[in-house]
């Protein structure tokens, strides 16, 4: 996919029937509150219309009549709508509302459950930012259109319906002249919107690069001052703001005109009727309760066509939204359970690599026939230069991806016929650079085995060496590790990773060293802790360590998707091939690390 | 609408006042007028609306009843059309101006905030963290905004609607008038705690909305980590709980939503029809005419409506002026001056440096350099070796004053640091950096970024070949052109520092510092870099912050440092003879080369 579909505010769609019906179906498990505010808001919008109404009698029949008793009663009428009224308002506002929140609830938790099923090959073409902005924002967009914004729709539509009934029934003549008024208040409403709206667009989009060059400047503050490129920064941002200036004025100059022209408008309307209706009145078909009650219905009129309009115009976004949302939950995961699969209680046994081909992009071979037979127990080192292929065998190995030919066995077995509950919740897996969730370091640990007392969470962190660490802490175990594990440094994440996988007791073991260095005594934890994992499972490491490598049984040279060179440590160096030019140049760079005079430790030599 | 220099130039260190109010008036500097003119048109926006429900009362009254018509009947219908436009128009430039009050302001802050943080020291930035002083220059920016935006203005309207109309009504009828502001201050007060209550909550729900963000973020970064341990279930019902508590948070806001909203329209309603019974009998007993109880029935709405809304411009003001604090916490802070130095030599430098019993420490304590002394002549090159930690970093941070020494001098040419302005001296000095920081601009203009003059691609072009960079970038998509980070190429640590190699040979500069380390490059382009780095360093003095021994054999001078001191100088010939940790780095170079050598007679 090209970057640039991940653009946003860029998709535009047309709008379509299937991606709409779609929408509503998203109400139908909540089909009874809906019907209820709609129901509710629909009173509420007649009652309105019903209040001017009331307001004419009272005029005409009380105060005109000078009729006490009428004037009363009408104002009882009046006083009892006011709180039925009150109870209408609190209904419609908390049943939409909650389900607005509902809907947002099902969305978010909709598209999150589907993406714990999309394999990685959709994260691999897919911005992280991209899969947020669908579950946070569009997921908020589409709710409002199909709560709130059904909402206003309906109000409005009901409150214009009603009003002009009304106003036909206090005189015809002069509804008509409203009538007429109406569609075009409501095309220019809708324009006026829509370019409001596409200005605020434009705003938001300078916005983020005004953020963007904050962000640079205060990242490379010292570079800019370095080269006292001061002035010419300025220069350049002056002319950013300059451009902001323009199109934030331009979007509030816009909207500062729109409720002046539909009021200019709907006072053509009033002034009609104050010539038609004067005229009307000297011949006694018109009271004065019917005038006021024209003025109060066109001045009001302006609010619900005003609202309208911007539904009309939000609600091209909201299904594009929608659109965004669905194209998300309806993506296929490329590795899923076969029909039949099975958990065979166990996955130890030997693996197979039987003649797997594999590419992430048609055309572009990571891994062309490749044969690999693992015994059970055994570990192997994978070695070569980056991109050659190692990755790619642990991303089969952990099924995270499937051969595109060839075969996988464990045990004996294509493990495409297990479920990938079976063989993931099974591997160990320790990745290059270790990922933790915010939270305390316990939860972190645990996400190994769930059903981890805190005994056995404590023993493997002694295993692994991260206990002592963890006790130097204030709250020890519970200590938060902070967003991504912020608060600890590269080698304790590391620690924690291991530890994590040791609770886990994988039947086979997966780790991508750190190429990253730590200091020589947690280096030294972190040998311990693998050496642990390596004796009680199937072990795949793709080495950088001189000292991993050496403890393997089997060390593969792995380059452009070929076993180059395979066997012990002591054959390969022997051979002086690939791994001899490998070793000895990991070797200085290691040593010249390992013999720092500058650090704290006394230098010992890594192996 | 262009906006003049000198308003766009106004120093907002002036707004640094104890008092905020005095603050935001200085910062109102040079819109002032425009201010003053959106709230007169509000003013005459809002009497026009006043004055429709005068007409209207005029109309009814004349009209409706037989007797002499005092101007004929289409003049009072145009009369509506005369006010509405009035209204519009007025509202209409309120809202322009206003806009361009807000815009302004806001325009001028952003450039002031952008400039004076470049300009201050590091001092600062090294204390402040990025992510906080992204968030002030702009969602604090915002909210100042959004004050003089809506806020301000919005208050001011509220209270022009009520003095207005109320003096409207008051004129129709007193008793009315003094009536039908009875439940105001009840509006005022419930809408006041009420939208006090309402930000809190949302406050809440904000903040949980984070920790929703943060667990979707982290499931997505971590989507390895999720299904290599198969947490899927696991990582669905932590969602769902954070899920869970959002909606929670939100039932909550749109309850107390809920509550308010037809409370105080029961408020606002028994106050209306408590109006209406006081007019009627008024008119039925001939008080007052029908049309001036239809004037009051229209004029009341504006002055009770609005009041509900009061509450939230307060507690918006309120956030609006915290805001405003922590913006000016940033303006508060001094700049570190450019141009201050009474030194600028004709033409350049030497390049010759004195150190005396120069010393460093952080305003905070702590010691970083002691008693540093060396001298080195124009064109030499010294070396600077240590760990991490042992000042290296520092020492080379005071050459083109990042920072002044807190003890003794450093003469440059025979002149005390001090007395060359930043600017000169930052000009003359060249840094590269071992991972420099790109822009986000394309590779010529990083290139060329800070140079000072138009610089011509053939130039540009020498400048890449000369730094061994030009090969590279000719494979690009878009040759010099490519845009550097996220949304162009992503460059390799060498790569980067070749880039800043042929800026710093455009630069030219007199005095070159070097942080070479290339420990994480391969040895081909290892041997590329050198080579640039060699053509870069002739004929200026240089100063080489170095991790290993093999690039500063053939330096002039060689201070090994540790903790801030120098433990030991020399040249290469003469360290190797000194006992100490320069010898010893030395050695264990041959000594690697020997357990190599062993290690693989071992395997045969």
């Amino acid at each position: 996919m090209p970057p640039d579909i991940f653009e946003e505010e860029e998709f535009e769609t047309k709008f379509t029937g299937t991606t709409f019906r779609r929408i509503l179906g998203l109400l139908r498990p909540h089909w009874k509150i809906v019907v209820a505010f709609l129901i509710m808001i629909a009173i509420t919008a007649g009652m309105d219309s019903l209040f001017t109404f009331v307001t004419k009698h009272i005029i005409d029949d009380g105060i005109m009549a000078k009729n006490l008793p009428a004037l009363y009663r009408l104002l009882a009428i009046y006083a009892g709508m006011t709180v039925m009224q009150s109870f209408w308002v609190f209904g419609f506002i908390y049943s939409v509302g909650v389900l607005g929140e509902r809907v947002r609830y099902d969305l978010r938790q909709m598209m999150f459950n589907h993406l714990q099923e999309l394999s990685l090959s959709y994260y691999s073409r897919t911005p992280v930012g991209w899969i947020m902005s669908r579950v946070t924002s569009d997921s908020d967009r589409v709710a409002d259109l199909i709560t709130w914004g059904l909402l206003d729709i309906t109000w409005a539509a009901t409150s214009v319906i009603s009003s002009l009934i009304f106003m036909l029934f206090i005189n015809w003549k002069l509804a008509l002249i409203v009538l007429v008024m109406v569609p075009v208040l409501v095309v220019v409403a809708v324009e006026f919107r829509k370019r409001i709206l596409k200005e605020f667009r434009n705003v938001r989009k300078i916005n983020s690069k005004i953020t963007g060059q904050f962000n640079e400047n205060i990242t490379g503050v010292r570079v800019v001052k370095a080269l006292v490129r001061e002035d010419e920064n300025a220069r350049e941002f002056g002319v950013l703001t300059g451009d902001m200036y323009k199109a934030a004025y331009r979007a509030a100059w816009l909207s500062a005109l729109f409720l002046p022209t539909v009021q200019l408008i709907a006072a053509f309307a009033i002034s009609a009727i104050a010539w038609y209706g004067g005229l009307q009145a000297q011949v006694g078909l018109l009271t004065i309760g019917g005038i006021q009650a024209f003025v109060s219905y066109v001045t009001f009129m302006m609010w619900p066509i005003q609202d309208m309009a911007r539904i009309f115009a939000e609600m091209q976004h909201a299904i594009a939204s929608a659109e965004r949302i669905f194209s998300l939950v309806d993506a296929v995961p490329d590795v899923a359970n076969r029909e039949g699969a099975f958990d065979p209680g166990t996955i130890k046994g030997d693996i197979e690599f039987d003649h797997v081909t594999f590419y992430y992009e048609e055309n572009v071979p990571v891994l062309t026939d490749f044969n690999l037979k693992v015994k059970r127990g055994e570990t192997i080192a994978l070695v070569g230069p980056t991109g050659g292929g190692k990755s790619t065998i642990v991303n089969l190995l952990c099924r995270f991806y499937e051969p595109k030919e060839g075969v996988i066995r464990i045990g004996g077995v294509d493990y495409t016929r297990y479920s990938l509950h079976a063989i993931q919740s099974r591997i160990g897996v320790v990745l290059q650079t270790p990922h933790l969730f915010s939270g305390t370091i316990r939860e972190n640990l645990r996400y190994g085995r769930l059903d981890a007392t805190d005994a056995e969470i404590e023993e493997a962190a002694k295993l692994a060496g991260a206990h002592d660490f963890i006790m130097r802490f204030d709250k020890g175990y519970d200590e938060p590790v902070g967003e991504g594990g912020n608060n600890l440094s590269v080698g304790q994440k590391q620690l924690i990773s291991l530890t994590r996988a040791i609770l886990a007791k994988p039947e086979i073991f997966i780790m991508d060293e750190a190429t990253s260095s730590v200091d020589t005594l947690t280096e030294a934890l972190i040998q311990r802790g693998m050496e642990r994992l390596m004796r009680e499972s199937t072990s795949f490491i793709i080495a950088h360590r001189l000292s991993t490598i050496k403890r393997a049984d089997r060390i593969l040279v792995i380059e452009g998707g070929k076993i180059e060179e395979m066997g012990t440590h002591t054959e390969l160096l022997r051979k002086r091939g690939k791994y001899y030019a490998l070793y000895t140049r990991q070797f200085r760079t290691q040593m010249e690390e390992a013999f720092d005079p500058f650090a704290e430790k006394a230098p010992a030599p890594a192996d | 609408m262009t906006v003049s220099a000198k308003v766009l130039n106004y120093d907002l260190k002036n707004v640094v006042t104890p008092n905020r109010l005095t603050g935001l008036w200085r910062m109102m500097s040079g819109f002032r007028w425009h201010y003053l003119g959106a709230t007169l048109s509000l003013g005459v926006s809002a009497t026009a609306k006043t004055l429709t429900y005068i007409l209207l009362r005029f109309f009814v009254d004349n009209y409706f009843t037989p007797g002499p018509k005092p101007v004929p009947l289409p003049v009072v219908a145009l009369g509506f059309i005369v006010l509405a436009a009035f209204e519009g128009g007025f509202s209409f430039l309120s809202g322009r101006l206003s806009a361009q009050t807000a815009e302004g302001i806001t325009r001028r802050l952003r450039n002031y905030l952008f400039d004076h943080i470049q300009h201050l020291p590091f001092s600062y930035h090294r204390k402040t963290q990025t992510g906080e002083l992204i968030q002030r220059c702009t969602s604090d920016v915002d909210a100042v905004r959004r004050f003089f935006a809506d806020q301000a203005i919005g208050v001011g309207r509220i209270i022009l609607l009520f003095v207005i109309n109320f003096v409207a009504i008051l004129r129709l009828n007193a008793t009315l008038g003094w009536i039908s502001i009875v439940v105001v201050p009840l509006v005022v007060a419930t809408s006041a705690i009420f939208f006090r209550r309402v930000s809190k909550a949302y406050e809440a729900f904000q903040e949980q909305d984070a920790v929703l963000t943060t667990t979707l973020q982290e499931n997505l970064t971590g989507v390895r980590v999720v299904k290599a341990f198969a947490r899927q279930q696991y990582e669905i019902e932590k969602f769902e709980r954070d899920n869970q508590e959002k909606f929670k948070r939100g039932k909550h806001l749109v309850r107390m939503h809920s509550l308010f909203w037809p409370a105080s329209d029961i408020l606002c309603g028994a106050q209306i029809l408590v109006g209406y019974y006081v007019g009627a009998m008024m008119v039925i007993r001939d008080e007052i005419t029908i049309g001036t109880f239809l004037a009051y029935m229209g004029l009341v709405v504006w002055i009770i409506w609005p009041m509900r809304n009061l509450g939230r411009l307060i507690v918006q003001t309120s956030t609006g002026l915290v805001s405003f604090g922590r913006v000016l916490e940033i303006i508060r802070q001094d700049r570190e001056p450019l141009d201050e130095g009474d030194v600028i030599p004709d033409g350049n430098l030497r390049g010759e440096l004195v150190f005396e019993h120069v010393g460093f420490q952080y305003e905070d304590g702590g010691k970083v350099l002691e008693d540093i002394t060396f001298s080195c002549s124009p064109g030499q090159v010294v070396a600077l070796l240590g760990s991490t930690g042992s000042g290296k970093t520092t020492l080379v941070n005071l050459l083109p004053r990042f920072y002044d020494c807190t003890e003794g001098r450093i003469l440059l040419d025979g002149i005390d640091l001090r007395r060359y302005p930043r600017r000169y001296l930052r000009k003359q000095i060249g840094i590269v950096e071992q991972e420099p920081f790109l822009f986000s601009r394309t590779i010529a203009e990083n290139i060329t970024y800070g140079v000072g003059r138009d610089v011509p691609q053939e130039e540009i072009e020498a400048a890449a070949k000369a730094a061994a960079i030009h090969d590279s970038i000719i494979t690009f998509p878009n040759g010099y052109h490519t845009l550097v980070g996220e949304k162009g190429v992503t460059l390799s640590g060498g790569q980067k520092q070749r880039v800043a190699i042929a800026r710093t040979l455009l630069k030219n500069p007199r005095i070159l510092i070097l942080d070479d380390s290339t420990s994480s490059v391969d040895t081909e382009t290892e041997a590329e870099i050198r080579e640039a780095l060699q053509r870069l360093m002739e004929n200026r003095t240089t100063f080489i912050i170095a991790h290993r021994i093999q690039s500063i054999m053939d330096a002039d001078l060689i201070l090994v440092m540790d903790k801030g001191r120098i433990v030991q100088r020399g040249t290469h010939a003469e360290l190797v003879e000194q006992e100490g940790i320069y010898r010893q780095i030395y050695e264990i170079q041959t000594r690697i080369e020997a357990e190599l050598e062993k290690e693989i007679e071992n395997a045969s």
